[in-house]
């Protein structure tokens, strides 16, 4: 049987714990997911500088992913905004395994197609996916 | 894995509708589990060559999100021997379905798309269907550029008319290059089609034109045209000689020739 005095010590040790173990751990996971939300933003800026995107689509507001507007996008968002209407709903790692490009590429251009108002995010989690239009999901 | 086969064209009169039905009888005849859509929205005529009348949902229904994709399958398995399954889904042909068809918007040519692509996933996947057929509308319509997507394989029926080869060659650098589509040719209303040498003539000039695969050479056939539509040649004369090349069309799609 434990003495008051261990009972008080082990809720004392406890307390430790959540001070020095759980929160900063709590923290490191929020700097990295800024880091990772940095990161992602940085990836988009540098596609969008190589693609020189001012001879690409113009941004436009929840802009309807069809397939003329497939035929008049460049080869390679083409092929990423393709394999989003194939997979309906997806991560930029589910990405990149179908076009088999890096998943940093995959990355930079859907958040590129997000901001021409082609493609939707969201967050679920520590993780992004990426879909054209909610009402294009069939429910059969 | 079943296949999406799309049978595409630049111009009309190509032979699109015959080439469908009859590779949607072979695989059938084959024993395979098959279904064929009409995509032709604008000209609808499935129904006539099958004599259909009427339909309790049509293909259009599908599109519209109005039904689930079973109630528009018709099972026509017993107009074709053996063990297969041919199951269609037909556009539907009334003068106020054509125009309704004819009036969509982006948004809704978006959707379409994507319940044309779903099909992988509910007749392949889950029916385990071995063959989706579209029989499109000829050039760049939206319901062709949406079955082109959705397909793996675009089987593009084109016949020696100079505008006809004009139009496909650019069809094939600008639309089905561009989506990453398997592409094979079938040139349709050959004429002089007897000797070898005039048979490796137009296969390498096929070859030169295009630079794609050839599904195969369809000589104009007098039978074919007497028929008025009245016959599906791979189920009512299996021995005829455009059946025969069904045969062999069949098989290389079945070999995954088409590369």
């Amino acid at each position: 049987m434990c003495s008051t005095t261990e009972q008080q010590h082990q809720v004392e040790i406890v307390s430790k714990e959540q001070v020095l173990g759980r929160k900063p751990v709590a923290i490191l996971e929020k700097i990295k997911d800024n880091l990772e939300r940095l990161n992602e933003k940085m990836e988009v800026i540098i596609e969008l500088q190589k693609h020189d995107h001012k001879d690409g689509p113009q941004p436009l507001q929840d802009a309807p992913l069809d397939v003329m507007t497939l035929l008049s996008m460049p080869d390679h968002l083409r092929k990423t905004a393709m394999t989003v209407c194939r997979s309906g709903r997806a991560t930029a790692d589910e990405i990149s395994l179908q076009t088999t490009r890096a998943r940093a590429v995959e990355s930079a251009y859907l958040n590129q197609l997000v901001l021409m108002g082609y493609l939707k995010k969201e967050r679920k989690g520590r993780k992004a996916y990426f879909y054209a239009e909610r009402e294009s999901e069939v429910e059969t | 894995m079943g296949k999406i086969i799309a049978v595409h064209s630049y111009k009309g009169g190509t032979g699109k509708t015959l080439l469908s039905v009859n590779l949607a009888a072979t695989f059938a005849k084959q024993g395979k589990k098959v279904c064929l859509f009409d995509l032709d929205f604008r000209a609808p005529s499935l129904f006539a060559i099958l004599k259909i009348a009427s339909a309790e949902n049509w293909f259009n229904d599908y599109l519209n999100n109005t039904c689930d994709i079973n109630k528009t399958l018709i099972d026509v398995s017993s107009r074709i021997p053996g063990k297969g399954k041919l199951f269609i889904g037909l556009a539907n042909p009334t003068t106020e379905a054509i125009r309704d068809m004819s009036a969509k918007d982006r948004k809704w040519e978006m959707r379409a798309l994507g319940r044309l692509l779903h099909l992988r996933n509910a007749l392949l996947n889950e029916q385990k269907f071995d063959y989706i057929i579209f029989d499109t509308s000829p050039g760049l319509q939206y319901s062709s550029i949406n079955a082109i997507v959705a397909a793996d394989l675009v089987a593009v029926a084109t016949t020696g008319d100079r505008s006809d080869v004009d139009g496909t060659s650019r069809m094939l650098k600008e639309l089905y290059n561009l989506f990453e589509k398997k592409t094979g040719i079938v040139l349709n209303k050959v004429l002089d089609y007897n000797s070898e040498s005039r048979r490796k003539e137009l296969y390498d000039r096929v070859k030169n034109i295009y630079q794609v695969p050839l599904l195969g050479i369809v000589p104009c056939f007098c039978d074919i045209l007497r028929a008025e539509g009245n016959f599906i040649f791979a189920q009512d004369k299996p021995d005829h000689p455009f059946s025969t090349l069904l045969n062999e069309m069949a098989k290389k799609i079945d070999a995954n020739e088409v590369k």
